[in-house]
């Protein structure tokens, strides 16, 4: 039996390296970061998010590179043949420690609650992996928390901020806003926009991105937050945001039976991690006082009162059933909302198609 | 003249190459200071988000926001300025404010009010007792406009003035004219028939390197950009001379402004660049009218027929020296070093294939080819090739820039050359590199001015500055100072760096900015570990440089950071 005989292409052929000892082929281009990142190795990162370009800001993820003299940022470091790399040496864990204690003499706060952000909890795990105390390199602190900004979507709690400027590349490189940058410089340097204003007075169309690749949480999900306090744990559920027709993956986050926050999915085929300010933030009507909690029909005199589903009900199937024998079945037509759960959605289509045989039927989310 | 509206100054610039930052310093020059107003008028004519443009903005000191801005002194407090009395000068001027060494430490103190560069001197007794602001005269009484000395007379042996390359002729009057400067030979070298190929092999075979600092030979910088794909390709001359201590650039700019011309046009052929900048410091607004004269005559003259050359003016940052952040600010962004690889001479600017080099290294050009390329070698002593210019200020009788051949002994330089420390005082310590090679104590001044001897003893020479400091300094008190400084200049990229140099500038500070730990142990520790961290991880030569301030302070000067300490602890 002939076996297929795979030939790669011409320009693979050298691509190997060695990390740690062993072979690795890796596709040109691909930097020595990510081919650690395919081999398993936990190379520590602060200011890394793979949908931004390579910064190099953090200098947690340096590796040693046989033949050169300094450590270099596997991130920005793309792999040629032959190269010799150590993810994990005794000096390198050493410069991390000490890397991680900088940042920490500067950003002491141990715990971060997760509702933050989907990314909230990475300095806080690199702390606890290197035991990094907060006991060295006591100093001065350059975050200065934004308690003027009310917005009730993002918090700038730049106490925590490591300017990693994750944000700031985000908002520019991912979404195209520009709203945000960094002022000043060296230890001073500041997340700001035009005018180091407030984000309503600038290009900031609050769509998260900045809270949910904040690696400490500095940047925060005000909206979430409002349930920090409640006692059960964080379950997600993964959906697709019902606003508009492009599907983005959403994780509903949940208390006990309350929906307490929605997460852009970052494996979500349509957004890679996006979300709009609607589909990340607009979700108090699921659990509003003012939702209807039964039935309504309007009496003779025009006004409504509460009723029962099933007299409810009836008085829907009648007007249907009226309006199809009056003046045919292209005389109904159903709009289902974006608000709607999508089996709500699903059920509409089903009912209109089914009962009065016509696609008259449409959604908010289609617009 | 009618004062040009924000439409008049846009439409000046916005087609320029590199506009943003000469459009910027024409709104601060018009107004004394940026107004929101016209960043929002600069970004809607660059077409640039308005954050990103207020962020960059502010990236750079001299950029004020706020009246009285540019039009209040600013005086440096540079390590020279501060024994030569800047803090008087900083209570005497109304709205005085520091900013860092401004190259002119030959001559100081250097103090810029608007568009001049003045010269203020608290000598001659302009000044009652320190602190006593009664009776002080008005400010123009210790302000006065001076030209940047000359170098002073080649103090080689005698009859062997042919010790120089770059200063070889730049004390014979009119040199900075073109007719002065042609007088002598200039622009025969750029207008010989030569080849490019020919023009780098001369250059490569004479041994030149990068006279910035790094060292880089500059013939295989200009193969490299001949040989890389895409055009246009660009000539930078980086004089940003931000280094502390540093001020030869101005010198070879103001009295030789040619000679930089020179070098770049032929660098240009050599490359088939068409495009160059002088990325100056703004420090040197007299240089700036020098040069772009100095180009104006050259074109006139048809010396630059397409090259269009021209001078962009910083705004105050010394990150902007290092040539990737260079080519950002150029290029109109927020002045971050960039990644390397790639490498300016496939990536450079506008991601263009360019040449970086400086300004004594582009004005070595000429004379090499002139001379060719063993006359070069061979100034040198030993096996190094060629010379070096050295900024030499502080603690010595004859402060200047001295071109030196490379390997000189530092003894000759300082004791010979310069007169040393003065009577009865020694030397105590000399800075390398400007600030970034650290400090050599008493006991190792018996090195020789080359990189292998420097490097060996865990320095550099660099852009070649040295500052020295006599018996009666505090050398805690200087290196304090130097970290400041670097901490100052931090751009904030990389974590070592921005958090590294702040930690370590309040390790040695004596008053309530200090912090950290105060027994000798802990403290070393710490400073050390943070050291390291920094000189392994640090994403360019700021952050690996500024901990050789602490490294050699504990190295030369144990009992003076135990002194500190116990200082602190009291």
């Amino acid at each position: 039996m002939n076996q297929p005989i795979q030939t790669p292409a011409p320009s693979t052929l050298a691509a190997v390296m060695e990390m740690d000892g062993q072979e690795v082929s890796f596709t040109p281009g691909e930097t020595i970061y990510e081919v650690s990142q395919r081999m398993g190795r936990q190379v520590p990162t602060l200011c890394y998010d793979d949908r931004l370009d390579p910064f190099g800001g953090c200098r947690l993820c340096v590796v040693e590179v046989e033949g050169l003299r300094n450590p270099v940022a596997s991130c920005t470091t793309k792999a040629t043949p032959g190269m010799k790399v150590h993810t994990k040496t005794p000096t390198l864990e050493r410069h991390r420690k000490t890397l991680l204690e900088l940042v920490v003499s500067e950003n002491p706060k141990a715990t971060i609650d997760p509702l933050r952000g989907s990314a909230s909890q990475e300095l806080v795990q690199l702390r606890t992996r290197y035991g990094v105390t907060g006991e060295r390199f006591a100093g001065h602190h350059s975050g200065q928390s934004r308690t003027d900004d009310a917005n009730p979507f993002i918090l700038r709690d730049y106490d925590q901020c490591i300017s990693c400027y994750r944000c700031v590349r985000v908002c520019a490189e991912q979404e195209g806003d520009y709203a945000i940058s960094v002022r000043g410089r060296g230890f001073e340097t500041k997340i700001t926009t035009e005018f180091d204003g407030l984000l309503q007075d600038s290009a900031c169309t609050f769509c998260g991105q900045c809270v949910q690749t904040c690696p400490t949480g500095a940047l925060a999900d005000r909206k979430a937050m409002r349930a920090q306090a409640d006692p059960e744990p964080i379950a997600a559920t993964r959906s697709v945001c019902p606003y508009c027709g492009v599907g983005c993956s959403v994780d509903l986050l949940s208390k006990g039976d309350k929906l307490v926050g929605i997460r852009p999915a970052r494996d979500g085929g349509a957004n890679l991690g996006a979300l709009c300010v609607k589909g990340q933030f607009a979700f108090d009507f699921v659990q509003h006082e003012d939702r209807l909690r039964t039935p309504l029909v309007r009496g003779d005199d025009g006004t409504l009162r509460p009723a029962s589903w099933d007299e409810a009900l009836d008085r829907a199937a009648a007007g249907f059933a009226k309006a199809l024998h009056d003046h045919g079945r292209h005389s109904t037509y159903a709009i289902a909302s974006g608000r709607a759960p999508h089996e709500s959605a699903y059920a509409i289509q089903k009912l209109i198609r089914a009962t009065s045989g016509t696609n008259y039927v449409d959604n908010c989310s289609r617009a | 003249m009618p004062t040009p509206t924000d439409d008049e100054l846009i439409q000046r610039w916005r087609s320029e190459p590199a506009p943003l930052l000469p459009l910027l310093h024409a709104f601060h020059d018009r107004d004394g200071h940026l107004t929101d107003d016209a960043l929002r008028a600069v970004a809607k004519g660059l077409r640039m988000p308005l954050a990103d443009l207020f962020g960059t903005v502010t990236f750079y000191h001299h950029f004020a926001r706020t009246p009285p801005g540019q039009r209040a002194p600013r005086v440096c407090d540079g390590p020279v300025c501060r024994l030569r009395g800047c803090d008087a000068l900083l209570r005497a001027l109304p709205d005085a404010t520091p900013m860092p060494c401004a190259g002119r430490c030959d001559a100081p103190i250097p103090v810029l009010r608007g568009a001049e560069l003045l010269v203020g001197t608290t000598a001659g007794g302009a000044f009652g007792a320190q602190g006593d602001e009664r009776g002080w005269p008005p400010p123009e009484a210790f302000l006065r406009l001076e030209p940047s000395p000359l170098p002073p007379p080649y103090p080689g042996a005698a009859g062997d003035g042919s010790g120089e390359c770059v200063f070889a002729e730049i004390r014979t009057p009119g040199r900075a004219t073109l007719a002065g400067y042609r007088a002598t030979g200039g622009y025969e070298a750029l207008t010989a028939a030569r080849s490019p190929s020919e023009i780098i092999d001369v250059i490569t075979q004479s041994g030149l390197a990068g006279r910035g600092g790094a060292g880089f030979p500059t013939g295989r910088k200009w193969q490299a950009v001949a040989d890389a794909p895409g055009d246009p390709k660009t000539i930078v001359c980086n004089a940003d001379e931000g280094e502390p201590g540093c001020f030869k650039d101005r010198a070879l700019m103001d009295h030789d402004p040619h000679a930089l011309i020179e070098g770049m046009a032929i660098a240009a052929r050599a490359t088939g660049a068409t495009r160059g900048f002088i990325y100056l410091r703004y420090e040197y607004p007299d240089t700036m009218v020098i040069l772009e004269r100095a180009i104006a005559e050259a074109k006139t003259a048809g010396l630059l027929d397409g090259f269009a050359l021209c001078v962009r003016r910083g705004a105050g940052a010394y990150v902007c020296g290092e040539e990737t952040s260079l080519l950002n600010s150029l290029e109109g962004k927020h002045p971050f070093p960039r990644n390397r690889p790639p490498y300016p001479v496939t990536h450079g600017y506008e991601d263009k294939p360019t040449v970086v080099n400086n300004v004594e290294t582009l004005c070595a050009v000429a004379p090499i080819l002139r001379h060719g390329a063993t006359w070069y070698r061979t100034l040198g002593l030993g096996d190094h090739a060629g010379t070096k210019v050295i900024s030499l200020s502080g603690d010595v009788v004859r402060p200047g820039n001295y071109e030196v051949p490379i390997g000189l002994p530092l003894r000759t330089l300082l004791d010979e050359w310069a007169g040393g420390p003065g009577p009865g005082r020694s030397v105590q310590a000399v800075t390398m590199a400007g600030l970034s090679g650290g400090l050599l104590g008493a006991e190792r001044l018996d090195v020789t001015l080359d990189e292998p001897c420097l490097r060996s003893h865990g320095s550099f020479l660099g852009a070649g500055g040295i500052m020295v400091f006599d018996d009666t300094r505090d050398m805690v008190a200087v290196a304090h100072e130097a970290m400041a400084f670097f901490a100052h200049e931090s751009c904030g990229k990389c974590f070592p760096c921005r958090i590294g140099t702040q930690r370590l500038s309040e390790r040695l500070s004596p008053g309530p900015g200090g912090s950290g730990p105060t027994e000798l142990d802990p403290w070393t520790t710490e400073v050390v570990d943070i050291g390291d961290a920094m000189k392994a991880t640090s994403a360019c030569g700021l952050g690996t440089a500024a901990p050789l301030i602490t490294d050699s302070l504990l190295k030369y000067f144990p009992e003076q950071v135990a002194r500190h300490l116990a200082a602190r602890k009291a």
